[in-house]
């Protein structure tokens, strides 16, 4: 298999969602979660999204994988257009290479179901080898995320664990069947460091011996600067800036990137951060204004910025960013 | 300093068909009136369950055996239902690990915001209240206009800030909050965290800040409770935990983090697994992975006690650190 194949490549993906005041109503606006949104994701690549909170990431995630109905654009999964999937077979056969680690545990995880069921559940639907074969490697991820000894679990409900026992059972669920491609929404937002380097590690242990990719979206730029080949920022639907991990962690270039990287807490009680420098702001994805939609906030906000957006251009090697500070005129 | 909440003794066990889990077990503090303390330690180790008890919210299967909870001098362990749900909101506030599905999804979100503060406060009229929680929006960073929206129409961190939202809403004493920012990017969590400053500076309030990011402690706390195994093992003003950490697990926990800062770095864990609380041992619990457990530490549990002013710790063997050990050595 070559090892630059594309496993996953959107275009212009697009996702608006209606905004009404009643159920009878006709949506007159729209919510422009997603935005001509495009990347690719080589096997064995892992892309990490990161950008604030509501800025779109859960949204294209859910989309990547027919959560959702795209409003627009196209998604292509192992060189096939799965953008409108119509027949049982198809769906099967997407949704049997791909799984979702979603981001609320407390939501995602059936509650009327053991963590026994829970986890071996992607196994069942695909009629997978024995049950004894089943439970040894329930037990086995079980013991690799941390949940042990996994048989004082097994038999637990989702309520009787706590936060982060539950987000690994979640991983858990996801990787049982070693999928090839993965959506990870902060997977391991409620794990202390510890047993979040362990399971970030099973993860990578995954993509290399598997050749598994991931979206992995997280707030974390620590995290995701360990986890990803690549990062993209994403700031209100749009993507703003994409690079190789380290490259984007040591040259920053639009300014909402270099803001939050600046943001980052750092773990000395003596040390005083300045604290950051971009105007606080509440961003309007509703109909947005044809100009950059970092424009309120932007310390270095010139005229053009209110009067068109920025496209994403290459300013290096691998390296793009929306804004005008890097457009040559 | 007048002490506004104080734990002595407290045993919160839950009841399995495996066994009892000993999720605090002994947990004893004192929080003054206006003062900030971190809540830190591994995932599992009970810091849920902890202020679970304080505001008696314990499942069915959860009971305290033992211990006292005063709160504004009263002690709370044996409060009816009628009498707690006086003190909670106004009195003791909770940010939910859970946030994200502590919103009833039938209802906008405005309105039981609105609910929380007219439930409490008869003479508000709902004009008021709603203005009230316009004001909350802006201060944790969301648009007042989408008050009017249902929970599953935000995203993660947005669900997670309407609950902050929430919590200040009737002026709470003492505010709990519970991994508030797992699903907030540093800009925003960053904006929050000092509005909260702001807000507890006015109104005096105290506050435990449950966290798996030290880094985040370190900004906000000015003590610091390290917690392992249902057991509170090292206490003391942050800056101490930080210099000198003398409990081995402490120690573990302060040099295992990835950074943004520097050369990117092999990750270290914290050796051997997460420790069982079912049918807990009789001995210290971080014996099995600790690298200076002698026979001592596998025949009895180590008291808790003051090494020096104000720093406490349970360790036979406490660290005296000015030279960081290296666990995975
Ligand atoms: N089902 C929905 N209906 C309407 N609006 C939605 C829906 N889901 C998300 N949105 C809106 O779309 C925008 C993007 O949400 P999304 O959940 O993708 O953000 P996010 O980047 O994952 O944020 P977070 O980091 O807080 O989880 C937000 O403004 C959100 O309110
Ligand atoms: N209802 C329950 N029944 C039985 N065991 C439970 C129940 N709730 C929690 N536990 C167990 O009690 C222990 C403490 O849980 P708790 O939720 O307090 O941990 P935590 O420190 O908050 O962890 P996290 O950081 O992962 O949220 C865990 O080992 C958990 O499995
Ligand atoms: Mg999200
Ligand atoms: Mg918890």
């Amino acid at each position: 298999m070559p090892n630059n194949e594309v496993v996953m490549k959107i275009e212009n993906l697009d996702k608006f969602f209606p905004m009404k005041k009643s159920v009878f109503s006709r949506a007159k606006h729209f919510l422009h979660a997603v935005d001509k949104i495009n990347f690719e994701i080589k096997r064995g690549k892992v892309l990490s999204l990161v950008g604030e909170s509501g800025c779109g990431k859960t949204t294209t995630g859910k989309t990547l994988l027919k959560l959702y109905e795209p409003t627009g654009g196209k998604i292509n999964f192992l060189g096939r257009d799965v953008t409108h999937l119509m027949n049982a077979d198809d769906k099967k056969w997407f949704h049997s290479k791909t799984q979702m680690i979603f981001q609320d545990p407390f939501e995602s995880l059936n509650p009327r179901k053991t963590i026994f069921d829970i986890v071996s559940e992607p196994m069942n639907i695909q009629n997978f080898e024995t049950l004894k074969k089943r439970e040894l490697m329930v037990m086995e991820i079980l013991k690799r995320v941390g949940i042990s000894p996994p048989d004082a679990f097994l038999w637990r409900y989702p309520h009787e664990l706590s936060g982060g026992q539950r987000q690994r059972v979640a991983i858990a669920r996801a990787l049982v069947m070693k999928p090839e491609f993965v959506v990870a929404d902060e997977p391991t937002s409620m794990l202390d460091v510890s047993i979040r380097t362990q399971v970030m590690k099973l993860m990578m242990e995954l993509i290399r011996e598997m050749n598994m990719s991931f979206l992995y979206i997280t707030h974390d730029l620590a995290v995701a600067r360990y986890m990803a080949d690549e990062i993209s920022v994403m700031y209100l639907g749009r993507m703003v800036e994409y690079a190789n991990s380290e490259e984007l962690i040591n040259n920053p270039l639009h300014p909402y990137t270099k803001a939050l990287i600046s943001a980052v807490p750092v773990p000395d009680p003596e040390f005083k951060r300045k604290s950051v420098e971009i105007k606080g702001g509440i961003g309007k994805p509703i109909d947005p204004l044809p100009r950059c939609r970092f424009y309120d906030r932007c310390p270095f906000a010139m005229e053009i910025c209110s009067q068109k957006e920025p496209e994403l251009i290459e300013v290096g090697e691998n390296h793009k960013v929306a804004c005008f500070l890097y457009e040559q005129r | 300093m007048k002490p506004i909440l104080e734990l002595r003794n407290l045993k919160m066990y839950y009841d399995t068909q495996a066994g009892q889990v000993k999720a605090a077990d002994d947990v004893s503090f004192v929080l003054n009136e206006g003062e900030s303390i971190g809540l830190v330690g591994e995932s599992g180790c009970g810091k849920t369950s902890v202020s679970m008890s304080i505001m008696k919210l314990l499942p069915e299967n959860g009971r305290i055996i033992s211990g006292n909870i005063f709160f504004d001098g009263k002690d709370i362990v044996n409060f009816s239902d009628e009498e707690m749900n006086k003190i909670r909101w106004a009195g003791i506030a909770m940010i939910f690990q859970a946030a994200m599905n502590s919103l009833n999804p039938v209802y906008r979100v405005g309105d039981q915001i609105v609910e929380a503060i007219t439930a409490h406060e008869p003479n508000v009229t709902f004009e008021e209240a709603r203005q009230r929680v316009a004001n909350l929006y802006k201060l944790v960073g969301l648009d007042p206009e989408r008050m009017d929206n249902y929970p599953h129409e935000y995203s993660g961190g947005m669900k997670q800030r309407a609950i902050i939202a929430m919590s200040l809403a009737c002026n709470p004493k003492l505010i709990i909050a519970d991994e508030p920012t797992t699903a907030l990017d540093v800009i925003v969590q960053d904006t929050i965290l000092r509005e909260l400053e702001k807000v507890q500076k006015k109104l005096n309030m105290s506050m435990i800040y449950i966290s798996h990011d030290i880094a985040v402690i370190a900004e906000v706390a000015s003590r610091i409770a390290i917690m392992y195994a249902g057991k509170i093992v090292e206490m003391s003003d942050s800056v101490v935990i930080f210099k000198r950490p003398a409990h081995p697990y402490a120690i573990g926990l302060m040099s295992s983090f990835p950074s943004i800062r520097g050369e990117k770095k092999e990750l270290v864990t914290i050796p051997g697994e997460p420790p069982n609380l079912l049918n807990a041992p009789d001995h210290c619990r971080f014996a099995p992975r600790c690298p200076f457990a002698t026979d001592e530490c596998w025949k009895q549990t180590p008291s808790y006690s003051e090494i020096e002013s104000n720093h406490f710790v349970a360790c036979f063997h406490p660290q005296n650190l000015k030279k960081l050990v290296n666990m995975n050595a």
